[in-house]
């Protein structure tokens, strides 16, 4: 084990502690996780993972290159048999589960196994085999049984990760942690863009492969591949299941059911055809229970406590609206969700016998309105982070690409929570690059007066992708304070905005309440980037208000 | 009440703390309180109060009850949301189908007309008073209300008729009803006393300001709390908190709507007047109870048709069977809810003018604490279980070791808030 190398520079330390009333001593350690895999052997070049735990089951992924030729996209190599084992200790002293699958070049040589036979609310080890050489180790969790009790139950909450705009040490720090009985991966897992497209500020941290915009089978595939050979990525895939969504950026930029904003039609090639191939590609790379022309929304439970519902927000979505400005947008039969997504969505809340009903939301629910009195700079440059055509003026939605868009749809699941008094709804939202802690008005007209809430959405921020300053080109917790400030006053339901930090977010759910801890990173591209706690915040069970925490969790 | 009664009773006059005078009946032959190191279980309701109004500011003495004990925070109330079926459910364990009191308004059939569930004879099933009676122990009804006095009746061993009654809310202060229940405990000390502290909620009702400052509510809530403070000074100075099991919740929340949303079925019906003269309605704030009195050849197009109509009202929230809701016929053919923020108003357009209503869904989330100086109660416990109004009948039964009735709970006890038990 390598000792812990902190590297964090005394500017941004401090800017850090001054801006979140953390200390030095909140800085974490940055050594490798306990359950990361070992060196990538020949075979194993792309790591382990598991994801969608069920109380008896979970799925299990690896990517296998069987021979040099067999790299990924390429389409070559021979299909294979691929071992699997599923142990109660990470010695495979005591395994309860084994099996053989094929792979091969018509999915790229990755594996997905359904492990069933299992245990509810029991940690297990898992490896692979091929050709003589067995994968490293991955530790996965089932879900508890769906009737039990759960004292408590504590995941990772992370989005937006652009390779070329960082290193992914967010990951490596929640793979360190040990204590995470999953990982919520909310979206834009990966970006589409060519080198110099999309990085961090103007420096391209790591070039993407292939060296272009992505829109075929095989760059789709490729560009997975090189995320996956990310040894923070594996080193948290390795240690705890992961439960995924996609937002736009697993397709193109802004996508919506019938294009995207960086898709050209007829240049670019059709874009239900490079729909197709990106969605093919994460069936096949993603630890997740997907496989084309399926469902990617799916509720998973974790007992009585909680139910977790992860959304496309993609795939049926009606175009975004030109601009905050258009008529369109108030069309009542505008959909973000789709019919049948949107009931499945309501069905969910409304689940009686379940306590925290968690919403893996790629973007945000929460109403947001432009606020007045900003520097022309500062609304340029959310306009870029939100990618508005034009500068958006005060009072009306800042970003139309997020349920603000879709204002009939967020109506509808609005009135649902407040009409049936549903409790403890909360959405867990990525997209923005940027944390946010915020209440759901049951009425935005009266809420300043009520504080009547029906849910809370807790976001959070990019683990490298850019926010305000780094569009701003300014230093950290500068330019942006003023900006958070005027959105918290015109928008009295936001009660903690950063649109600055990069990094992650812990979620714990016990019966008594919600806890969500930010953390964020020193330095983005920095691979020995130290991460700091910055705020955490607390949701009392049944209140659908956001307080401050005392403390983080321990 | 007939004569008859007057035989199986008798009166106890007593001064209360205050000043006033308080008068208890009293069943002939009961049984003498007993040491004071037995177990005594209060059911406190504090009536209309919404779960985020128990706060520091709001409620201190509950907030504090709530923190020492035991706090159910996804309670809920059941249907019909509404005070007098609800108080019913905690006392038997049952729903309504099986208790026969789905609603407080509904239309009776047999006399062609609607009217209160306030009748002793409207309760068909067993409650905890007699059924703990039967078994030698002494228990006692200190309600508010005169509809919940009168379901009720005599069950209780000892009974305080609610006095005295404001005009046009039906019901006595809290402070008179606290003042009862302590005289009560003072004088009989029964095992376990059902109360109704109705405040908050007629204040509630009648509040103008209740979709935005909630001024009157405010003040009742503070009130109430004030009255639940002196109810516990008063068992831990008289030595009786060691072996006291409080449960302490609401009945239903409350919602308030604007004049502008007010449904009234009889207004959707009118334009379809075979539909209007074939359908009676009962109204109860969130909740009309449509009962076809037309043509029985008619019967199910006619319904089907209502349902279709009274569903396309924006305010509209959802229409059921009764079925559906756990409720019997006396909930008649279809019972339609509103959505928050509405209310309905029948048979007229300007029958129901009070801002503040309950019934409907968004009124179904209700505190509901368990705390006391009992060895048994455990503290500082937040429970997300799914506790229910009708759970409070098998959890009061179980701490007494009274078994299920016939039939069956169909509530569940709430272990949750004890140690030990079963």
């Amino acid at each position: 084990m390598i000792a812990p190398d902190v590297h964090l520079t005394r500017r941004r330390a401090l800017q850090l502690a001054t801006a979140t009333g953390a200390g030095l001593a909140a800085v974490a350690a940055t050594g490798p996780a306990s359950a990361s895999p070992k060196a990538s052997s020949p075979v194993f070049r792309h790591g382990v993972a598991s994801g969608d735990p069920l109380p008896g089951a979970v799925l299990l992924w690896t990517r296998v290159t069987p021979t040099p030729a067999a790299t990924p996209g390429s389409g070559r190599g021979p299909a294979v048999d691929v071992g699997w084992e599923v142990a109660t200790d990470p010695g495979f002293r005591r395994i309860v589960r084994r099996g053989t699958t094929s792979t091969g070049p018509a999915r790229d040589h990755t594996v997905k196994v359904d492990a069933g036979g299992l245990s509810p609310a029991t940690t297990y080890w898992y490896r692979f085999r091929c050709r003589g050489t067995a994968s490293p180790v991955g530790r996965t969790r089932t879900a508890p049984a769906a009737e039990a009790p759960v004292a408590r139950l504590r995941m990772a909450v992370v989005s937006c990760a652009n390779l070329q705009a960082g290193w992914f040490t967010a990951y490596r720090h929640l793979a360190a942690r040990g204590d995470l009985d999953l990982v919520v991966h909310l979206g834009d897992y990966l970006y589409e863009y060519a080198p110099g497209e999309y990085q961090a500020r103007d420096v391209v941290v790591r070039p993407h492969e292939p060296a272009r915009e992505i829109v075929g089978l095989a760059d789709y595939r490729r560009r997975h591949a090189q995320y996956k050979t990310d040894p923070d990525l594996q080193a948290l895939h390795a240690a705890a299941p992961w439960v995924v969504t996609w937002d736009d950026h697993e397709s193109a930029n802004d996508a919506w059911s019938g294009g995207a904003e960086n898709h050209t039609e007829g240049a670019e090639g059709a874009w239900r055809a490079r729909r197709a191939a990106a969605q093919q590609a994460y069936a096949e790379w993603m630890p997740v229970r997907y496989e084309p022309g399926g469902q990617l929304y799916r509720r998973l439970r974790f007992g009585r406590l909680a139910t977790l519902s992860m959304l496309d927000l993609r795939t049926y979505r009606d175009q975004q609206p030109s601009s905050p400005v258009d008529p369109a947008l108030s069309a009542p039969g505008r959909t973000m969700a789709g019919p049948e997504q949107l009931q499945f969505l309501l069905d969910g809340l409304a689940e009686p016998q379940v306590q925290w009903k968690l919403v893996g939301n790629p973007v945000m629910i929460a109403p947001v309105r432009f606020p007045n009195g900003l520097e022309s700079r500062a609304v340029e440059g959310i306009a870029q982070l939100v990618d508005l055509p034009v500068p958006p003026v005060a009072g009306v939605p800042y970003n139309v690409d997020q349920w603000d868009g879709y204002p009939a749809e967020r109506a509808a699941v609005l009135s649902h929570l407040r009409d049936r008094g549903i409790t403890d709804a909360v959405f867990l939202t990525g997209d923005i690059h940027s944390g946010w802690a915020c209440e759901l008005p049951a009425d935005p007209l009266t809420y300043p007066l009520t504080g009547d809430s029906v849910g809370v959405e807790l976001v959070c921020t990019s683990v490298t992708s850019d926010n305000l300053d780094d569009i701003l080109g300014t230093p950290p917790r500068t330019a942006t304070l003023a900006v958070e400030t005027a959105v918290k006053v015109n928008n009295t339901h936001v009660k903690y905005l950063d649109f600055d930090s990069h990094g992650f977010s812990v979620l714990e759910l016990t019966e008594a309440g919600a806890q969500m801890d930010w953390f964020v990173l020193t330095d983005r591209t920095d691979p020995r980037a130290a991460a700091v706690w910055s705020t955490s915040v607390r949701v009392p069970a049944g209140t659908a208000r956001v307080e401050r925490a005392a403390g983080r969790l321990s | 009440m007939s004569g008859g009664v007057l035989d199986r009773r008798r009166f106890l006059q007593l001064t209360a703390a205050t000043g006033g005078t308080v008068v208890l009946s009293t069943a002939l032959g009961a049984p003498a309180a007993r040491a004071t190191s037995r177990l005594r279980v209060y059911v406190l309701v504090v009536d209309g109060t919404r779960p985020d109004e128990v706060t520091p500011l709001l409620m201190p003495r509950l907030h504090r009850l709530r923190t020492e004990g035991t706090w159910f925070s996804g309670a809920r109330s059941l249907p019909v949301m509404e005070t007098i079926p609800n108080h019913v459910m905690m006392m038997t364990g049952v729903r309504p189908h099986r208790s026969g009191v789905p609603a407080n308004s509904v239309y009776d059939r047999a006399e062609g007309a609607v009217r209160d569930l306030d009748r002793p004879s409207d309760l068909r099933f067993p409650t905890l008073l007699e059924r703990l009676a039967a078994r030698g122990r002494t228990t006692g009804t200190v309600l508010s209300k005169e509809y919940l006095y009168g379901i009720f009746g005599e069950r209780a061993t000892h009974r305080w008729e609610p006095f005295p009654v404001l005009p046009i809310t039906g019901h006595a202060p809290d402070v008179a009803t606290t003042d009862a229940l302590l005289a009560m405990v003072d004088s009989a000390d029964p095992e376990l006393v059902f109360v109704n502290l109705g405040d908050t909620d007629r204040v509630g009702h009648s509040d103008l300001t209740g979709t935005s400052l909630r001024v009157a509510r405010t003040l009742a809530l503070r009130s109430t709390d004030l009255q639940v403070g002196r109810f516990v000074d008063h068992l831990q100075a008289t030595g009786r908190w060691s072996s006291s099991v409080l449960l302490v919740l609401a009945d239903h929340s409350m919602d308030w709507s604007l004049p502008t949303g007010v449904i009234s079925v009889d207004a959707i019906l009118r334009s379809r007047a075979e539909l209007r003269s074939s359908v009676q309605i009962a109204q109860n704030g969130g909740a009309d109870l449509l009962y076809w009195t037309g043509p029985a050849a008619r019967r199910d197009t006619g319904l089907a048709e209502v349902r279709r109509l009274v569903a396309a009202h924006p305010g509209v929230l959802s229409v059921h069977a009764p079925r559906e809701l756990g409720l019997g016929p006396e909930a008649g053919d279809l019972v339609a809810y509103c959505r928050a923020g509405w209310r309905f108003s029948d048979p007229e357009i300007f029958a129901n003018p009070i801002p503040g209503n309950h019934g409907h869904p968004v009124t179904e989330p209700i505190p509901f604490l368990v705390a006391g100086g009992h060895p048994l109660v455990r503290r500082g416990v937040v429970s997300g279980a799914p506790a229910r109004t009708i759970d409070v009948a098998p959890t009061v039964g179980a701490l007494f070791g009274l078994g299920a009735p016939r039939g069956g709970y169909d509530g569940s006890v709430r272990k949750e808030a004890f140690s030990g038990l079963r």
